[in-house]
């Protein structure tokens, strides 16, 4: 009964916040739009196309990364394995002589292990995620470097010369316009989107951010459903890794060693509640275009160098936080409700 | 309360205990790492670390996190280097770059204990917006030519090898840990991390704590920039990148408990020694720096999760004992049925 009844509650207490945080979102996305394109003709959709690679890794591992922040934890790890996903592709390529392919399955299968390591200490073991997956991050960014050392090739080079299919996952252009990279985000939401709010799956992620003791006694295997969100995450930064390595056309150990800070951004930006149980695939998508957009519009349309662009980033992810912190403060709230009450009544 | 601080005592006796047992295998395979000098070596590089360490762990100790002590530390170097470049006394450079620290600190306080933004959230966001301000500020240029003085100061030695930096941060350490352990303000931290909704209602300024904890952290990274400078002489955009995560990994090496409440900064200094260590470990027992990173990673997993082990242990333990003494009690009570 209990349960039930804060089921349906978180249900449509999950609908009502979503509703009306993603149109914050599409404005604030439609605002950037015309206010860079006004500052600058030469900023246009199409250019914007162009250069999507330097925003798609961080596109892609905040939609998975949803999944762990929905449960109420957090992976920091996620840059570091795109480094990993990388040169594991290089070298089992290059010194290991497979097929490309089967190349790229190693590497996915090598992030979905690092995912489910951090993913087993954080849900059976109950350390908290932020230290495990630092640790994670420390772990995989230095074996990174070490299988690099195993190349022939020298580390800080980078290993190149991939065959003409790998590279043609970056390259490849639907009607000569839309590039494979968009196409690929655009499905990866749609996976993402049915795994986690069309089913039980999904279901059981939101139910054991909101009541971990609830969910397990309703029956979920909970601590399977928290280490398979890291599973998921790796495979996510792994997808990342592909498509970046495959753009770039040389496999590296330290890409993506950046990607934190981003990653984090967008999902909280995406509406997704650090504490768990609440968040949204299509927020997070929302908002990772807002900060890609940003990123590409400011250096374009205010000559803002790419080496500040960290600031706004911050700024907006402060101002959202705070904003919805006094939003959801009772007294500030009450004071905010009240105005617009007496504006009601004048009316 | 004896109870509390005989296992806080043993927390920090593990970590010394490990981190014997560390020197002392390293010292097998090759005993020219247990020379005095060497030791004391150890001791003079972890400076830096010690003190983001003791800084990052006032906030660890109320419950909360601060990753954005890399870039104060940054920032602060960049900005008092380039003072002392310029020829300002040294004075107002310490005193610009405490205060820039305190202000980052305060920032973070303000949102974390006014706001009660989750503290990693929102010290990432002040991250991105410090490390951008270095660049804004450096205009991505290294800052270069410090005064010669000023490097010279970081080789200055006093008691054999032990530098002058060392030994104040060292009785700096010292006399806080007794202030934190002895006095009832010093309590406070501990006290809100431990179980914030009780210390406020015994009447301990919860939010007040949260914020000296982190104007304390940002201070002691200002402090940490300052002598980051002097020690490397030169500082680049980056400076400090990727520390926060290093100094809350000395923090848990040290027996701290990240859910806050437990730990000592003795401790935070003895992870901040294991830290540091590594590398020069890793030279010692002839393997090249390339493994740094994994061996960090290794250690910090298996310690947290042996940590979490134990207490999980203890607690189950623990709820057996009480549950054995109630099941002790329940057949007496069913005897005595029995005979009516």
């Amino acid at each position: 009964m209990n349960i039930n009844s804060s089921l349906i509650q978180f249900r449509s207490s999950i609908k009502s916040t979503v509703k009306r945080w993603e149109t914050v979102l599409t404005f604030l996305l439609l605002s950037e739009f015309i206010i860079f394109s006004l500052a600058n003709e030469k900023f246009t959709f199409t250019r914007m196309l162009l250069s999507i690679n330097d925003i798609i890794s961080i596109c892609i591992i905040s939609l998975f990364v949803t999944f762990v922040m929905v449960t109420g934890g957090i992976d920091i790890q996620a840059g570091s394995i795109v480094g990993l996903t990388s040169i594991v592709i290089g070298v089992s390529w290059q010194d290991g002589g497979m097929n490309i392919w089967g190349a790229v399955i190693v590497s996915v299968v090598i992030a979905a292990l690092c995912g489910a390591l951090s993913g087993f200490f954080v849900a059976y073991c109950g350390v908290q995620p932020m230290i495990v997956t630092l640790g994670g991050s420390f772990l995989f960014q230095g074996i990174a470097l070490l299988i690099s050392k195993i190349s022939a090739t020298e580390s800080y080079k980078g290993i190149s010369g991939f065959p003409e299919s790998f590279t043609q996952i970056a390259k490849f252009k639907l009607f000569g316009v839309i590039p494979s990279q968009l196409l690929i985000f655009i499905a990866l939401i749609i996976i993402c989107y049915f795994l986690l709010h069309k089913t039980k799956y999904g279901r059981s992620v939101f139910l054991v951010g909101v009541n971990h003791e609830a969910s397990e006694y309703s029956g979920i295997n909970s601590r399977r459903v928290v280490m398979s969100t890291y599973i998921l995450s790796g495979i996510g930064a792994s997808i990342a890794g592909i498509v970046l390595t495959a753009y770039l056309g040389t496999a590296k150990s330290d890409i993506g060693a950046t990607f934190t800070l981003p990653i984090i951004t967008a999902v909280v930006l995406g509406g997704t509640l650090s504490t768990g149980g609440k968040g949204s695939i299509l927020g997070t998508a929302l908002a990772a275009v807002v900060i890609g957009v940003l990123r590409f519009g400011l250096p374009l349309s205010f000559k803002i160098s790419t080496q500040y662009l960290d600031i706004p980033v911050g700024i907006l992810l402060l101002a959202v936080v705070i904003g919805r912190a006094i939003a959801s403060n009772s007294k500030t709230y009450a004071a905010f409700s009240k105005l617009f009450l007496r504006k009601k009544n004048a009316d | 309360m004896n109870f509390v601080k005989k296992t806080a005592k043993m927390r920090e006796m593990s970590s010394l205990l490990f981190l014997v047992i560390l020197f002392g295998t390293v010292g097998i395979f090759n005993p020219g790492f247990l020379t005095p000098t060497s030791l004391i070596n150890c001791l003079n590089d972890s400076v830096v670390f010690t003190l983001l360490a003791c800084g990052i762990a006032f906030t660890i100790f109320t419950g909360e996190i601060d990753v954005s002590i890399g870039a104060t530390l940054g920032l602060t170097a960049a900005v008092s280097s380039t003072m002392l470049v310029n020829g300002s006394s040294w004075i107002v450079a310490v005193i610009v770059g405490i205060i820039i620290g305190a202000v980052i600190g305060a920032l973070n306080g303000w949102g974390v204990a006014y706001l009660g933004i989750p503290s990693l959230i929102f010290t990432l966001g002040t991250n991105g917006i410090v490390r951008g301000l270095i660049y804004v500020y450096t205009k991505g240029a290294w800052v270069e030519n410090l005064p010669a003085w000023f490097t010279r100061l970081s080789q200055f030695k006093i008691a054999g090898n032990l530098t002058v930096y060392y030994a104040i941060i060292l009785a700096v350490v010292i006399v806080l840990s007794i202030i934190l352990a002895k006095t009832r303000k010093g309590k406070y931290f501990i006290a809100v991390g431990d179980n914030a909704s009780g210390a406020t209602l015994v009447g301990i300024p919860t939010n007040k704590t949260k914020l000296l904890a982190y104007v304390l952290s940002g201070v002691f990274a200002a402090v940490a920039g300052l002598i980051y400078s002097s020690r490397i002489g030169f500082i680049t955009p980056t400076a400090g990148n990727g520390y926060e995560l290093r100094a809350i990994a000395a923090c848990v090496l040290g027996g701290i408990s990240l859910s806050g409440g437990l730990g000592s900064l003795i401790g935070a200094s003895i992870g901040a020694i294991i830290m540091s260590s590594v590398s020069r470990i890793l030279v010692f027992l002839g393997f090249s720096s390339d493994y740094d990173n994994t061996i960090t990673g290794i250690l910090l997993i298996t310690i947290v999760v042996v940590d979490a082990l134990t207490q999980n242990r203890s607690a189950t333990k623990n709820r057996r004992q009480r549950l054995m003494a109630r099941t002790a009690l329940t057949p007496a009570r069913g005897d005595k049925q029995h005979e009516h």
